[in-house]
């Protein structure tokens, strides 16, 4: 079973993980979306951990790590971020953080992840920009966007036909450089999320 | 007053991990060993404990070492952190010292 969720607070993704198992749906993969496995509904115990590594060796060395003190390694990549362990050991500590320094660090290297995406996509706007793919005229000319020949001579519903016809093309042409400063934004307010649960985490 | 280092004083898990890798050792082992030497008072949990090593390569106060292990890497304390532990211990026997001359019979 495949369920697409967003999240921007871990402890509430991993009740929602755990919840998930007691009614015996059991996390074996996520990508874009979370994939289950049904299973015997159990009181699991999910944590999630936020990091990206330069070489495979120091992922291997990561999840021996936690596999060593009795955490199996359930999803997540070299370079994905999200890690999601499962407790899978009696003798194993109740977290993966015994300090509330560490556990809130997640956060902020979340947080820098967003941030540095959000840069990313700059330069390439300025690109558009300086190569004129910016329509600036669009927003005073919107007519110009228009190609049917004779469609601003044309009147009654002959004109609304062809007009509503062009519109999602002629919006395509104008605007659609405005998906990348859009981008930036929303990676700008996600940065700006994570670094406030940074802060609250750090204050707990 | 001599200007004292920035580093100082040093967290309690930072003075255990470095004491603790006198001899080389992995992730794992560096947690029993901390869990030992302080009589069970530090207990690190493994995101806490990878975290604190990754800060300590950073500082350059430990390094990799080759390991046998092909999976877990295994770090020694370098020259800069033995002068830094050294410096807390210092600290630390000065404050004994001043103390048990005050309150000691």
């Amino acid at each position: 079973m495949r369920k697409m969720r967003f999240f921007t607070n871990f402890d509430r993704e991993e009740q929602w993980l755990n919840g998930m198992a007691r009614q015996g749906y059991q996390l074996i993969r996520k990508s874009v979306a979370y994939e289950f496995a049904p299973a015997e509904p159990e009181e699991a115990n999910y944590r999630i951990d936020y990091r990206t590594f330069k070489t495979r060796q120091d992922f291997e060395d990561y999840k021996a790590l936690f596999e060593d003190c009795g955490w199996t390694h359930i999803a997540g990549t070299k370079s994905s971020g999200a890690q999601y362990f499962k407790r899978t050991e009696a003798w194993a500590d109740e977290d993966i953080f015994s300090d509330v320094g560490s556990k809130a660090a997640r956060y902020k290297r979340i947080s820098d992840m967003w941030l540095s995406l959000a840069f990313s996509f700059i330069p390439i706007f300025a690109v558009l920009v300086s190569t004129g793919a910016v329509n600036v005229t669009a927003f005073v000319k919107p007519k110009l966007l228009y190609y049917t020949p004779g469609l601003w001579e044309m009147t009654g519903s002959e004109f609304w036909r062809a007009f509503l016809f062009e519109t999602p093309f002629a919006f395509f042409r104008g605007f659609s450089w405005a998906v990348i400063p859009i981008m930036i934004l929303i990676y700008i307010v996600f940065a700006q999320k994570a670094k406030m649960e940074y802060m609250k985490s750090q204050q707990e | 007053m001599l200007s004292r280092d920035k580093h100082l004083p040093l967290t309690e898990t930072v003075y255990y991990i470095l004491l603790a890798l006198r001899e080389p050792a992995h992730g794992y082992l560096i947690m029993q060993k901390v869990e030992e030497m302080s009589a069970g008072q530090v207990r690190m949990a493994a995101g806490t404990l990878y975290g604190a090593v990754e800060n300590l390569l950073k500082q350059r106060w430990i390094q990799p070492v080759q390991s046998e292990d092909s999976r877990r890497k295994v770090y020694v304390i370098t020259d800069q952190g033995l002068s830094i532990l050294h410096r807390d211990y210092e600290r630390m026997k000065h404050m004994i010292e001043v103390t048990n001359a005050i309150m000691g019979s």
